[in-house]
């Protein structure tokens, strides 16, 4: 089977690149061997929030020259990182997500703990804060649904406090959940979210108004409008104060929103997207990628121009360690990666841990190579690369972001379709 | 000695790493609070099961066998081969009389079929409805697809089998029970379809059910003699150098890796031989030249619904890609959605409801999408999508057979052997 | 914090097993008692083996004194605490490099010391034990099983409660108080408000393990202790149904137990000084040694999941007549430093075994017993443990545990006859905290209100939150909400839960590779990056007490 462009992996790197081929009119197919880590978002992209230790708010962008030779911002540059990034907000919003951000300045998101960390860009229904220091509200209204155990009211109360917002706190219950509450593994946000919708709504915001007293904002956790905004849409217009979501530990309702508004949006470009297959290995000859194969289709390949490889980092399988070393599976890529197991940690968990920043070697266009020669049609995006400390820097969702973008720009321009 | 190169815990279920995933995308779960979904009956209970086996809960029975969770399962763990594999290791339940009613659809079929007139107007009547639903448990809302009084085998050999020696090349078809008893209109399609290309297609020596009722039901004796009959027909076949063709996404998915997977049976030596025939087609078309000529005279709108198995195999993209090659076929993509029926589970009592819940989202996209019919590789799929829309649904290679022009293509492809009649 | 203006017949210095077991016996014998654990229950080594449940028959060659006594215990645990303990069986078994010499004498051995051993089949071995090395050329059955030495210490503290005893954790002794030459009480210190206090006793019993080694200095007497490391690893599932041990002299890595939802291969052995007995690290030459000598025992340890490594210290106690501690006992030391030093009111019981935790306690309170003139009998082997006891209400729910769901009986293997003060008439209190080890809210609640839990660490050996395939990804933030709505300090919840989250991967980054490594990864992004869980509240916590 051909195709113009081919990408390993249906993550957030992935989709992106996919869905700018597709665009272009390119025939595109990803292969996504499961789901991604994109099922965690936490409804905030970072670009950059920490280098070297300082908490970073005013132009991001303007530290890059700051970073590391090799950290692929670097190899982007700022002005195409400008271009690039600007593209985010308008594909969000063709998938069919609003998001507010901006690149001349950080906001700061609310995590499910309390913390408040710098972020790019943020979902339209999501806690973001212009300052970490002045908040926009004097008292909120935390509200949890009885007996879901991954908001935090009291930590978010903490976080809050610390910042002079007063918090009242309370939990609501509809019927319309007791069915979900009888499975002891089962009330977690996906499946709360895919409750809430049409009257279930409008019982859920009676009961909030209830407890919201005289807040000047509700704020309860990620679980409405898995799959479309319009349960978000109905729940705000009878909430009588605005309502702010914080996003829940795993899998999260904006993450699998994302997930899938990406995905559908990529079909809806005519592209083909096989899920649950994996790639066992590829025929590279004269610097060229020319086919793959997949676990499902065998010893039928898939062809194409371009290839992708996004597959990510440890979690992805991107990369995989055993106990003697750590290799890329698909391809026998180059990686940065040196010395035994012991020089992959370090002991104490919130050091920068060295595995964090393996991952594969790429020129200046991100093209990786293998025993030292570059593969000529192959890009290498996302948390696969190295280079970074996405953790300690703030900086995963721009890589994934900017790289991605970055593979499809160089593979839109190349050639003709 | 090689240490700890990799995971190989049963169905990978150690290779879990609790991300939860699954249980997003398992259709059962938000339906029926009584599943503990599919993380909690897959791999988390394993590792109990293991302890001791009296953790094993009757609850696994709800789980659809969709294996949906293990599409989306991020690090390969075969979560429903691991619920299914639990129940047929740990459960005492035993096949009740409508269990076993459902779950031998060859033996049922034979003798349905050979009174078919009889039975189909039998089971349409109200009054059986009813007493079926109260004696036996099969819900009286269900309605039972139609036994065909000529079996697809006895047509077979009253009308193809003679000219399928005189093609250059051969394949073997594992029709199935529902082509066989209910639906040979499919079989013959197939038949028209492969013949005009110019390849002969025989019946194996001998074949049975495929078995995936069997498995849900926990009758696994007779699948596991049945499997086992099924891979010797197919070892023959593929010594005679014959891939084996299906027609039905959930019977090749069943030979291919339910074998293996839950019934510890080894069909490594013929796996890759074993295919669906849009699969091959669809190789003939792009490796070999082979060309299909459509009628100018065939329009339809139709949509696709990808079977839950059928995305498990990851085929679903050669289905698609055949049906857009036909000029006239107006294609509409669906949203990958579980219909709810999971073979003989949806014709349960007690399941009807959950049933009918989990296929509701899709219901309502087709009723959505002014078609004039529906396409789908699975018969039960087939069923439930009919019951439940009043839609028609159709296999691809059905849509591919009708939109054909039979004269042009054998022409196009160099074939002179008269195909069958009907 | 207890009344500590009382007056205790007996203070007890050290929560494990051995502290709470002679806990239990001096209550039940009528002494006023009062047990101090410097940070938590089962901190020590009581926490760090391999929960075997000893037939003896390791011992049967070499130790036979030691052997009689395992076999005894067995056969009393068996009776008093069913709750925490398997009748898995085990099997001793040779391998070609083996030989079959030892194993001839070891029948011999056992049956001296009255242990039950048959030989089997070496073929019959493989049929009952699927997973044992198909290569074994002789094979023997003892009654080994295994312990969960947390279950077991905290029933044994809740017995020492129900009987009267003070319990309090979190306390350590920093001195005591004397008259003359004897010791008149402790002077500890509260780890939580850092308030010194003192609290008086007519006889107080070390019975810190290898910490009683610092008790005996502060006392002013020397015990000679020789800290041991023993290294283990815990593997993600049971991958045997029997304890399986080599056929041999007892060596490295030769005991693979199934406890709980896991197994365990162990141990080496190596002396270590006393600096690092408080922080001790797995080297990934241990980690090879086990993982080599252990896939001979069961080759699917080569391909199944490690969760994590661990390490305990046995204390070795030099004979007194050589202070240069080559002769070690590795039996039971009781001493009375009465006549042995000349300092009165002071028992030092050490050396043993979790196995012998309750002859030990028995003989350090028989001690006690004689010097406050009290005359009872020890009565720790007939009574059972609380969880352990067989009544009619118990009896009944046992009877349907089938029909129970599958965290449902979870509780009830974990908490034995207690499993029925776990609150499960909401739908809430059924919901799930730890998914890996089938952890209720209910059940955290009860571990919270009842079995003195201030903290994750505290939780997790209380109930097993955490200790699972994910370790803590999924639950401990969950756990820290709940612990944080009774403690109501959201600061110390976040460090707590900050430095939990560190605990866990002390026990990984020895074993980071394969699905270890995607797991840790996993759990990255979510504290650090999701949750934003922030180091500076981890370093905040470094200061405060976690074991």
């Amino acid at each position: 089977m051909k195709f113009d462009t081919i990408i390993i992996g249906g993550g957030l790197s992935g989709l992106v690149s996919a869905i700018e081929s597709a665009r272009a009119g390119r025939a595109t197919a990803i292969v996504s061997a499961g789901q991604s880590a994109l099922h965690f978002w936490s409804g905030s992209f970072e670009l950059l929030g920490n280098c070297h230790g300082e908490t970073i708010i005013d132009n991001p962008l303007g530290y890059i020259s700051r970073l590391e030779e090799n950290h692929p911002y670097r190899k982007i540059g700022t002005e195409g990182l400008q271009r690039m990034l600007a593209r985010v907000p308008e594909l969000l919003k063709e998938a069919g997500m609003k998001s507010t951000g901006s690149l001349q300045r950080n906001h700061f998101r609310l995590t499910p703990l309390g913390f408040i960390k710098p972020a790019w860009l943020t979902l339209d229904d999501y806690v973001a804060f212009d300052s970490d220091t002045v908040l926009p509200w004097k008292k909120v209204a935390l509200v949890n649904i009885y007996s879901y155990l991954d908001f935090y009211p009291r930590f978010l109360e903490f976080g809050l406090r610390n910042h002079g917002v007063q918090c009242s706190m309370a939990s609501v219950n509809i019927p319309q959940l007791n069915t979900l509450r009888k499975s002891t593994t089962e009330m977690r946000a996906t499946n709360i979210s895919r409750f809430l919708t049409d009257d279930a709504v409008d019982a859920l915001a009676e009961k909030v108004n209830a407890v919201a007293g005289d807040a000047e904002a509700v704020i309860m956790p990620a679980v409405l409008g898995i799959f479309s905004d319009e349960p978000v849409n109905r729940f705000r217009s009878q909430v009588k104060c605005p309502v702010w979501f914080v996003p829940t530990t795993p899998a999260s309702v904006p993450g699998v929103r994302c997930q899938l508004s990406l995905r559908d949006y990529f079909i809806r470009l005519g592209g083909q997207y096989l899920p649950g297959d994996t790639v066992k290995h590829g025929v590279i000859s004269n610097h060229r990628l020319e086919r793959i194969y997949t676990e499902n289709l065998g010893d039928m390949p898939l062809e194409a121009e371009n290839f992708v490889i996004s597959t990510g980092s440890f979690f992805g399988h991107g990369l995989i360690a055993d106990m003697e070393r750590i290799y890329e599976p698909v391809f026998g890529l180059d990686l940065n990666v040196s010395g035994g197991r012991t020089e992959w940690y370090r002991k104490e968990l919130y050091d920068a841990q060295p595995y964090m920043g393996f991952g594969v070697i790429t020129d200046d266009k991100f093209r990786p190579s293998r025993k030292g020669e570059t593969i000529d049609n192959l890009y290498a995006t996302g948390a696969l690369l190295s280079g970074f400390n996405a953790l300690k820097e703030g900086s995963g969702a721009g890589i994934t972001l900017a790289t991605a973008l970055s593979a499809a720009e160089n593979i839109n321009g190349c050639g003709t379709i | 000695m090689t240490l700890q190169q990799q995971n190989r815990s049963d169905n990978n279920f150690e290779s879990c790493i609790k991300c939860t995933i699954c249980t997003v995308y398992c259709p059962v779960t938000t339906v029926n609070p009584d599943y503990p979904g599919p993380k909690q009956a897959g791999p988390d209970g394993e590792r109990y099961r293991l302890k001791k086996p009296l953790f094993y809960d009757e609850a696994l029975k709800y789980c659809l066998n969709c294996k949906r969770c293990e599409v989306a399962c991020p690090n390969d763990v075969r979560i429903g081969d691991i619920i299914q594999s639990a129940r047929i290791k740990y459960s005492d339940h035993r096949p009740s009389l409508r269990d076993s009613i459902l779950a031998n659809t060859d033996f049922m079929g034979t003798l349905a079929s050979t009174f078919a007139p009889l039975v189909n107007f039998t089971l349409g009547l109200k009054p059986v409805k009813l007493l079926m639903d109260v004696t036996l448990g099969v819900d009286e809302h269900r309605t039972f697809p139609k036994y065909t009084s000529t079996r697809f085998e006895t047509w077979y050999r009253r009308k193809a089998a003679a000219t399928q020696d005189a093609y250059d090349r051969h394949v073997a078809y594992f029709h199935g029970c529902y082509v066989n008893y209910n639906y040979p209109q499919l079989g013959k399609d197939f038949i028209k379809v492969f013949n005009a290309i110019g390849i002969g297609v025989h019946l194996l020596k001998k074949e049975k059910c495929c078995g995936v009722a069997k498995i849900a039901n926990l009758c696994i004796n007779e699948a596991t003699r049945d499997a086992k009959l099924n891979l010797e027909s197919i070892r023959e076949a593929v010594g005679n150098g014959m891939d084996v063709m299906l027609t039905s996404s959930t019977c090749c998915f069943t030979l291919r890796d339910e074998y293996p997977h839950v019934l510890k049976i080894d069909n490594s030596d013929v796996r890759d031989h074993i295919s669906l025939a849009v699969r091959t087609l669809y190789r003939l078309i792009e490796e070999e030249g082979v060309k299909l000529v459509f009628r100018k005279d065939f329009h339809k709108r139709v949509a696709y619904h990808v079977p839950c198995h059928m995305e498990k195999l990851g085929w679903g993209i050669y289905s698609t890609t055949l049906m857009k090659m036909i000029p006239g076929l107006d294609f509409v993509r669906l949203d990958p959605h579980c219909c709810g029926i999971a073979g003989t589970y949806g014709f349960k009592k007690e399941y009807y409801n959950y049933s009918q819940g989990i296929g509701a989202p899709l219901f309502k996209q087709i009723l959505d999408s002014h078609l004039d019919s529906v396409a789908t590789d699975c018969e039960t799929c087939k069923w439930q999508i009919e019951m439940s829309t009043g839609l028609p649904v159709e296999n691809p290679i059905s849509l591919i057979a009708q939109a054909l022009d039979v004269e042009a293509t054998m022409k196009a492809n160099g074939v002179s052997v008269a195909p069958p009649e009907d | 914090m207890k009344d500590t203006s009382k007056d205790y017949d007996v203070i007890i210095i050290g929560g494990g097993a051995t502290g709470a077991g002679t806990a239990r016996d001096c209550a039940m014998r009528g002494l006023k008692t009062i047990l101090i654990e410097r940070f938590d229950f089962t901190a020590g080594a009581t926490g760090r083996n391999h929960g075997l449940l000893h037939s003896g028959a390791r011992y049967a060659h070499t130790d036979p004194e030691s052997a009689a006594e395992c076999i005894k215990e067995n056969i009393i645990l068996k009776r008093i605490a069913r709750h925490c303990i398997e009748e898995t069986g085990g099997l001793f078994v040779s391998l070609p490099e083996d030989g079959l010499d030892y194993h001839e004498a070891f029948i011999a051995d056992c049956i001296r010391a009255g242990i039950p051993a048959t030989e089997i089949d070496p073929a019959e071995a493989c049929r009952i034990e699927p997973a044992v090395n198909p290569d074994i050329i002789g094979a023997v059955k003892v009654p080994d099983g295994s312990v969960d030495p947390f279950r077991l210490t905290t029933a044994n503290v809740m017995a020492a409660r129900q009987n009267g005893a003070d319990i309090i954790t979190y306390h350590e002794v920093i001195g005591f108080t004397r008259d003359q030459t004897r010791l008149t009480g402790v002077r500890v210190l509260d780890h939580k408000t850092h308030q010194e206090s003192e609290i008086r006793g007519r006889v107080i019993i070390n019975a810190a393990g290898i910490w009683g080694h610092h008790i005996a200095e502060l006392a002013g007497v020397t015990v000679n202790m020789y800290p041991a490391k023993g290294s283990l690893l815990i593997f993600g599932h049971r991958i045997n149904k029997m304890v399986l041990n080599r056929c041999r002299k007892p060596g490295d890595a030769d005991i693979l137990v199934p406890g709980d939802t896991i197994c365990v291969i162990g141990t080496t052995s190596s002396r270590i000084p006393f600096d690092q007995i408080d922080n001790m690290e797995v080297t990934p030459d241990e980690v090879d040694l086990l993982l080599r000598e252990g896939t001979k025992l069961s080759p699917a340890m080569a391909w199944t999941r490690i969760l994590r490594a661990y390490a305990g210290v046995r204390p070795l106690v030099a004979a007194d007549h050589d202070p240069s501690g080559r002769s070690i006992s590795r039996g039971i030391v009781c001493l009375d430093h009465s006549t042995r030093d000349g300092l009165d009111g002071f028992i030092t019981i050490t050396g043993g075994k979790l196995m012998t935790y309750r002859l030990m306690a028995e003989i350090a309170t028989d001690m006690a017993c004689r010097k406050l003139g009290v005359d009872r009998k020890c009565r720790t082997a007939e009574v059972p443990l609380p969880g352990s006891e067989v009544t009619a209400e118990d009896e009944c729910r046992r009877s349907h545990i089938i029909e129970l769901s599958t965290e449902q009986k979870a509780i009830e293997e974990r908490h034995g006859s207690l499993a029925g003060r776990i609150r499960t008439d909401d739908d809430a209190d059924d919901a799930l905290v730890c998914e890996c080890e089938q952890v209720t809210v209910g059940e955290v609640n009860y571990a919270i209100e009842e079995l003195h839990v201030h903290n994750l660490v505290n939780l997790r050996r209380r109930t097993r939150l955490g200790m699972g395939t994910c370790q803590g990804e999924l639950c401990a933030c969950r756990g820290a909400g709940l612990l944080e709505r009774h403690d109501k300090c959201t600061r110390r919840s976040l460090q707590d839960l900050a430095s939990f989250m560190n605990e866990r991967w002390h026990g990984m980054y020895p074993v980071c590779w394969g699905e270890s490594l995607v797991e840790s990864q996993f759990t990255a992004w979510l504290y650090e990056g999701v949750c934003g869980l922030d180091p500076s509240t981890a370093d905040a916590s470094s200061t405060a007490p976690q074991q």
